[in-house]
Order: structure tokens, then C-alpha cells, then sequence
């Protein structure tokens, strides 16, 4: 047999998907099939937006993990045996990804964030390595292809009519021993940062939580969004992982990028490579930030930043 | 009292990493460092022994070029390592990783939790842990920021894109776990001094006495420069000034 599978925890990034996993199938003269949990009109939806088949994956009770679908979706793929499998890349599908790349015997490319079709069919993939310095191309000699794809790479995959597809659902998974015995939302942050036209970024130059609001103020005075370096949001909780920026985080692409005592590790300007405009405070004369801004400043953020708030309102 | 194994990875520390001319990635200068996440993977099992008693062992699987790793890695508390090293493992994919270490802590090694940190620092494709316990068998937990042990079965708290979910899983487990779990100590002299009478055991390619084929196929690597030409300014006020007039002229801002 062969197609293209696809998976995704979440249905905003299910649909994206299947405008990924749609443009390999054409290309390759597959089949599309979507893994979804959920009812049949989701199966529906997602026929009307690419799939050719849907495997429905059966509800869980309310005190099983997600992950309990691992050993049916490996079992699945096994029989079926198609050549390319995508899952999105969030926290549980890169987890789930893994878990059944290993139970199939075969090589998966984390967080693929380009990906071509060579002459003979097969994936050419890239990624980013050493915290971002480098890109690296792979592919896979064993079946099938599996990549976790981030979120928003795609357009979600649009409505067309007409469009028939097979249904089959898939029988409950047994459950695994792992319970899920809590959940807890997350506070939301105050605004999104992957459409912001303007971010001013706090780093750990700033030595307390009160000194945000300064931040803030300048942001404000800009028209921008604030956010934050891994330490902001990890280590000190001063601001959610919703605004932190890199790596492990989000992307952003602003108009302009503002950093205010932020060293520049590659993790984290990895995430504003797309930037128009980068501009850096900091004290440290070699801090890295400064190779990969267009406008540094050297000196002491708890002058500069009230004396910037000062000449931007004028 | 649970026997604890926590896996490390000696990388590349990527502060050295430079793009040649070439484009090319130039790793001759490059010093090693011990994976900044699998600090909190030996961090959180010391504690965790600290607590409940029981043992700590550290893994892992290189090239002979880790030796440093190992001794940086039981300064930091474990009282024993396996070292699995062979010339022809540079560079493994997670897939071969996952697969060697199963091996050894299947056959070898008793234990009731493995701890791996979230992602290694050079390739972060976060694989090995949830891989390692697919191969063992064992429940997974990744992107822990929390654990406790209750009558035989561990407690996480784990990240998810949602906010958080606490979940129970049966030892024996594996987790990841996230940088924010704890703050790894930094070993001092003593602790150095120590590390080196500590038992190390050696493993290589033939005890094993299998292959593991490579199926993550390099195709190549390019430099992503992220170089900028900076214009730098000072802090008087007449800078602050010309600053912002340099940032105004580029149209970025929309109101002023
Ligand atoms: C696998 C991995 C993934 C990661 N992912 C991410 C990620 O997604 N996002 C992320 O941000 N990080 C990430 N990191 C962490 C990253 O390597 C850096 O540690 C982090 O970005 C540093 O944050 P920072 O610049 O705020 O802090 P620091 O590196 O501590 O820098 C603080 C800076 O402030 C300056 N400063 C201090 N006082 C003043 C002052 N009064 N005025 C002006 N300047 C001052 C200092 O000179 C210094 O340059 C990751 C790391 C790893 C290993």
C-alpha cells in the first residue's frame, strides 16, 4: 500500500496538515489519509478540506492521555504501510511522533521545517540544528517518511465541495495505566505576538518583575507587543510561555524586533531571523545580540529605556 | 528506594559554532559542553534520591570524545556511569540512540525511573526519551516540570499546549524533563575530585553484538547566518536621539 498519513492533536493544526500532507500526496499520486479524533463531522470536515480517507480515532475516557493513541496509530501504520507520515509538532505530537517512529523501526525529522521531493520520490527535509546556526538536510531510508511539522508552516486547508472520502474508525485504545489526573489551563496571554508589527523583548537584564512595566510603556509608546527570552518565562514566570520568543518557543516576523537586555543565544534569535528591523539594548559591548541587529545600543537599560520612551513620544 | 537513571549527551557547545566563509559549518575550535537540559535530568534524580533514597546512574552513548562528559557528569552527584562508547558512534540519530541505550539498560541495568532532559542542545529533536521507553516498553511522561513518587507509581506535571496536565503513570517510567524542573548545581572542586574515583563502566560496539543502521540520512549542512550589519550607538542623548531617528527613517513605526 502507499499514501500519506497525517496526525494532529489539535484540529486548527489538523487542517493545516492536510494542506501539507495534500501537496505531498499530489506530488507522489497518493492517497491522503488523516488520523482525527473526534465525531463524523469532523471526519466530513476533513474530506471536504483534502483527505481521502479519515481513520476516526474513538473518544477517550476523560481520565486517558492522548498518547494512549501511540500503540493503535503504530498498529495501523503497520498494516497499512504508507510511505509518508506528518504530525504536528505540538508538545503531545512530537512526544506521540517519536513513540511511534520507534514502534515502527523508522527515522523521524523533528520540527522538518522545509520540505522538497527528489527525483526518486523520496523526502528531502530540513531543519535547524546547533540552537538554530546551522540547517540540515535529511531523509529516510526505512518506512515510513515521518516528519513533525510546527504550527502555522501551512495555510489551513480550505472547503471545497464535492469532495467523497471513505470513513473507518478505529477501534478504542486500550488504556495504558497512565492517568490523567488534573488539568489545568494556562493564563492567557495579553496579546499574540506572531501577528504583532512591533515587539519590544524583555531579557534577564532586567533585574525585577516590577521593571516589566517600563517595558511595557515603551511598547505602548511604539504601538508594539511585549515579549520575552526563555529565562523571562521559564525560569522567572514573569510573563507566559505564550510570549516567549525562539527555539522552544515562537517565531515572530515584526516590522521591528526591540531587544532590551537580551544576550542574543542563538535559541533565541533564531525565532526573529525573519525580522525587518532588529534593534538591541544592552550593556555588554560584545554581547551576541549585537551581530544580528541592524541598531544596537551600548548601555544601561534602566537609562535608556525611559530615555527612549521620552524621544519615540516626541 | 528507587534506582534512578538519568541519560546525558556530550555536544557541541553551539556559543563556538561560527559560520566559515564557505557557508560551511567549521566545528575545529568548538569546545564540548554536557547538554544543558540533561543537567536537569542528573539534577532532578540526585534530588529525587535525596528524597527517597535509592540509587543514581548516569548513561550515555558517544564517542570515545566524552570522557570529559562522563567526569563533568558525575561531579554533578551519580554515583556510577556506563559509558557506551565507540568510535563508530559520531554523530548517532535519535533512532540509534534510542536502540543502544535500550539494550544496555535492558540487560544491564535495574531501575525504576529514567530521567532524559526535554531535547539535546546540538540536534533538539527530542526523541530519545519517548523512544528509549517505546523500546522498553514502559510508560513515557516528556516536558515534566514536576515529579514526585507515590507507592510505586510517579506523579508529573507536565507541559502541553493547553497549560498543564498531572499525570500518574506505574514505575517502572521514563520522563523528560523541562529546564525549569530545577536549578542543576554547579559542582565544585571537591565534587571534580570526587567524580573521578567513582566506577565507570565501559561498553562498547561488539558487547552489544549488534548493528544499528543509520536511517536519518545527512543530505548536508549549511551555515544559517543570522548576521546583520550594526550601526552602534552610545547612551549620551544626543545618541539615544540619532537612534531613534535611525529607527524612524527605516518607516517601521507607523505614528511620530
Ligand atoms: C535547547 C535550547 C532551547 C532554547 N530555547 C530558547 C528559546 O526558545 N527562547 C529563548 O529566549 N531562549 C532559549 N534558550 C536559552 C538561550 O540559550 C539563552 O539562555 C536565553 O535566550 C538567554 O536569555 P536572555 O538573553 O534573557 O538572558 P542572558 O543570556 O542572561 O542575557 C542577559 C543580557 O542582559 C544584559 N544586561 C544585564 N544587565 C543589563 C542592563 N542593566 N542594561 C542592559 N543590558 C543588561 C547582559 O549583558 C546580557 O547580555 C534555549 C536553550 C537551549 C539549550
Amino acid at each position: 500500500m502507499s499514501g500519506v498519513w497525517i496526525y494532529a492533536d489539535k484540529y486548527e493544526q489538523g487542517v493545516e496538515l492536510l494542506t501539507a500532507g495534500r501537496g505531498v500526496a499530489d506530488m507522489l499520486g497518493m492517497k491522503l489519509t488523516a488520523l482525527v479524533s473526534g465525531d463524523n463531522n469532523i471526519a466530513q470536515d476533513f474530506i471536504a478540506r483534502g483527505a481521502d480517507e479519515v481513520l476516526l480515532l474513538p473518544p477517550l475516557t476523560e481520565s486517558q492521555p492522548v498518547q494512549d493513541y501511540v500503540p493503535l496509530m503504530a498498529d495501523e501504520a503497520r498494516d497499512a504501510d504508507p510511505d509518508v507520515f506528518l504530525i504536528a509538532a505540538s508538545l503531545k505530537g512530537k512526544e506521540m511522533a517519536a513513540r511511534i517512529a520507534a514502534r515502527l523501526d523508522t527515522a523521524l525529522c523533528s520540527e522538518c521545517s522545509a520540505m522538497n521531493i527528489d527525483e526518486k520520490g523520496k523526502l528531502q527535509m530540513e531543519r535547524l540544528m546547533y540552537g538554530g546556526a546551522a540547517i540540515q538536510t535529511v531523509s529516510i531510508s526505512s518506512r515510513p517518511q515521518m516528519a513533525t511539522i510546527p504550527p502555522r508552516s501551512y495555510e489551513a486547508a480550505p472547503v471545497q465541495s464535492d469532495r467523497q472520502g471513505n470513513i473507518k474508525t478505529l477501534e478504542s485504545p486500550e488504556p495504558s495505566g497512565m492517568q490523567v489526573m488534573e488539568r489545568k489551563g494556562k493564563a492567557q496571554a495579553s496579546g499574540d505576538i506572531t501577528a504583532a508589527r512591533i515587539i519590544v523583548c524583555a531579557g534577564r537584564g532586567i533585574e525585577n518583575q516590577e521593571d516589566l512595566a517600563m517595558v511595557r510603556e515603551l511598547a505602548e509608546v511604539l504601538g508594539g507587543e511585549v515579549a520575552c527570552t526563555r529565562p523571562i518565562s521559564e525560569e522567572k514566570h514573569w510573563m507566559t510561555e505564550e510570549s516567549c520568543i525562539g527555539l522552544s518557543a515562537k517565531e515572530v516576523k515584526p516590522a521591528l524586533y526591540l531587544g532590551i537586555g537580551v544576550s542574543g543565544q542563538i535559541q533565541h534569535v533564531v525565532g526573529i531571523r525573519e525580522a525587518g528591523i532588529i534593534c538591541a539594548v544592552n550593556s555588554d559591548e560584545n554581547a551576541p545580540i549585537f551581530e544580528s541587529a541592524d541598531y544596537g545600543i551600548t548601555g544601561d537599560l534602566y537609562q535608556i529605556v525611559p530615555a527612549l520612551i521620552e524621544e519615540f513620544k516626541k | 528506594m528507587p534506582n534512578i537513571i538519568c541519560c546525558f549527551k556530550w555536544v557541541v557547545d553551539e556559543a563556538y559554532i561560527k559560520p566559515s566563509s564557505s557557508g560551511k559549518i567549521d566545528l575545529e575550535w568548538a569546545e564540548y559542553k554536557l547538554s544543558d537540559y540533561d543537567r536537569n535530568a542528573i539534577e532532578e534524580a540526585v534530588q529525587l534520591q535525596e528524597k527517597y533514597g535509592g540509587s543514581v546512574t548516569a548513561v550515555t552513548v558517544a564517542s570515545s570524545d566524552a570522557t570529559k562528559g562522563i567526569k563533568d557528569a558525575l561531579s554533578r552527584g551519580p554515583e556510577k556511569a556506563y559509558f557506551i562508547n565507540d568510535d563508530q558512534f559520531e554523530n548517532l540519530e535519535p533512532s540509534q540512540t534510542s536502540a543502544i541505550l535500550a539494550k544496555v539498560i535492558g540487560d544491564q541495568i535495574d531501575y525504576d525511573l529514567i530521567i532524559c532532559g526535554e531535547g539535546s542542545s546540538d540536534m533538539y529533536s527530542q526523541q530519545v526519551g519517548p523512544r528509549l521507553a517505546e523500546k522498553l516498553g514502559i510508560p513515557c511522561i516528556a516536558f515534566v516540570n514536576q515529579l514526585t513518587i507515590e507507592d510505586n507509581r510517579i506523579i508529573a506535571e507536565r507541559k502541553t499546549d493547553d497549560g498543564l496536565e498531572v499525570i500518574s503513570a506505574p514505575l517502572p517510567a521514563l520522563v523528560t524533563v523541562l529546564p525549569d524542573i530545577n536549578s542543576p548545581r554547579v559542582p565544585g572542586l571537591k565534587d571534580t575530585l570526587a567524580a573521578s574515583k567513582k566506577p565507570v563502566i565501559e561498553i562498547d560496539l561488539e558487547d552489544l553484538g549488534s548493528e544499528y543502521e543509520r536511517l536519518l540520512i545527512d543530505e548536508g549542512l549549511r551555515a544559517a547566518s543570522m548576521e546583520r550589519n550594526c550601526s552602534r550607538f552610545g547612551a549620551g542623548p544626543e545618541d539615544i536621539k540619532a537612534f531613534v531617528e535611525a529607527v524612524r527613517k527605516t518607516g517601521v513605526i507607523d505614528r511620530g
